[in-house]
């Protein structure tokens, strides 16, 4: 009896640990408000990746757009190969606007994850909480709508997002292949649900 | 200066001026599009796609090959800037995403089944079936234009209208599709070779 309680006692210390303390970070001194994501801030380029989304069994694929059109304001479009539009999206500030869904796709469930994970993506100045480091990577622990996040910079590159809850991984972004400011392999990873989006620049 | 501005905005307007047919040169046109639509055994063709999103600075521009095979086996080939084709043959849709491949029966989806037969009676230029589209007709630059507008509800929500110009045989130039939000993608058509034998083997999967 006393085993099992104290290997229950074991088991919380590990799995109620926080996220960071789980990955052996140690937290820093914060020297600054925010960090920033480069890879989808510049107004004069078009960012246009092949992209395929791996959905609850279904797998297809398409061209993503994304286009910075002013501060905090950007448009993310999903079209076919041959064009045909599936999804138009505006991210203003704290707006969200569905321009345009295909009809089978126009669920209340699937637009909140597709709005969550695409916010993650253009938010340029996500607010800091806490600076970690971890080896040569630096962990910043962000809040973006009210969701938590940590951000991994090595040498001063965003590589990874990973969106926390209750302490466990949900969501994460990871970003490869940068170069100027432009992360030509990005892919978004939920692990609660069976839902993988993989981008690459053309 | 008065007259040189209207001879510089008539030569702008004047040139691009579309004048709609009459309803003997659309029957003129119809019949030759139907002609040689239905003496065309094969088409091969290079293609380059502008897609023009309204928000964009710049089209996206691809490029790529299409092969037809008379009645109903058509295959788009996209190779540049990523590599990507779609076959339609016997009802069933193959893809082949860069090595990875899939396939998506048609039969049972109305509106692939509809597609299929856009795509291959655009390529001939044969669609003008007045109980499934608005056709209208019109003169542009000694081609001539087409436009297309599906009755079909459903259909009509990922495509407002269709533009086709052919030349003077009657060939099809440019398909352009125009989505709701008049957004649209066109796809320009070059080297354009009919009736050459064309093996089985191009439409393999």
């Amino acid at each position: 009896m006393r085993y099992l309680l104290s290997s229950i006692f074991a088991l919380c210390l590990v799995s109620c640990a926080s996220y960071p303390k789980k990955n052996g970070f140690t937290k820093m001194e914060a020297t600054q408000q925010s960090i920033t994501n480069v890879y989808f801030g510049d107004a004069s380029k078009d960012y246009v990746y092949k992209a395929n989304i791996e959905a609850f069994g279904n797998s297809f694929s398409g061209i993503f757009i994304v286009k910075k059109l002013g501060t905090a304001h950007h448009r993310i479009a999903f079209t076919t190969e041959m064009g045909n539009k599936i999804f138009d999206f505006s991210f203003r500030g704290k707006d969200f606007k569905v321009n345009h869904i295909l009809k089978k796709m126009d669920r209340k469930i699937l637009l909140n994850i597709l709005k969550n994970d695409f916010s993650v993506l253009v938010k340029e100045y996500p607010s800091l909480e806490k600076v970690f480091q971890k080896e040569k990577t630096t962990v910043y622990k962000t809040d973006i709508e009210n969701k938590k996040y940590y951000h991994f910079l090595s040498e001063e590159e965003l590589t990874k997002i990973v969106q926390v809850k209750n302490s466990k991984k949900k969501v994460e972004f990871t970003f490869s292949e940068i170069n100027d400011n432009i992360a030509k392999h990005i892919q978004i990873l939920h692990q609660n649900l069976n839902l993988k989006i993989t981008l690459k620049a053309i | 200066m008065h007259k040189l501005v209207f001879i510089v905005l008539l030569m702008v307007f004047g040139t691009n001026a579309q004048t709609p047919m009459s309803s003997s040169e659309a029957d003129a046109l119809k019949a030759k599009v139907k002609e040689l639509s239905d003496e065309t055994n094969t088409i091969t063709s290079d293609f380059v796609q502008y897609k023009h999103l309204d928000f964009l600075s710049d089209d996206i521009i691809s490029e790529g090959k299409l092969a037809f095979k008379s009645p109903n086996m058509v295959k788009w080939e996209y190779i540049k800037p990523f590599s990507y084709s779609v076959l339609f043959k016997n009802e069933t849709l193959f893809i082949n995403d860069d090595g990875k491949k899939s396939d998506m029966d048609m039969g049972s989806n109305k509106i692939f089944k509809q597609l299929n037969q856009l795509i291959t009676a655009s390529i001939k230029g044969d669609m003008f079936d007045a109980s499934e589209f608005e056709v209208s007709y019109f003169k542009i630059d000694g081609a001539s234009e087409v436009h297309f507008q599906p009755k079909d509800k459903q259909f009509s929500e990922f495509i407002k209208s269709f533009h086709i110009t052919f030349n003077v045989k009657g060939e099809v130039l440019v398909v352009k599709m125009i989505e709701p939000s008049e957004d649209y993608t066109e796809i320009v058509f070059t080297n354009r070779k009919t009736n050459q034998p064309l093996s089985d083997a191009v439409f393999a999967q």
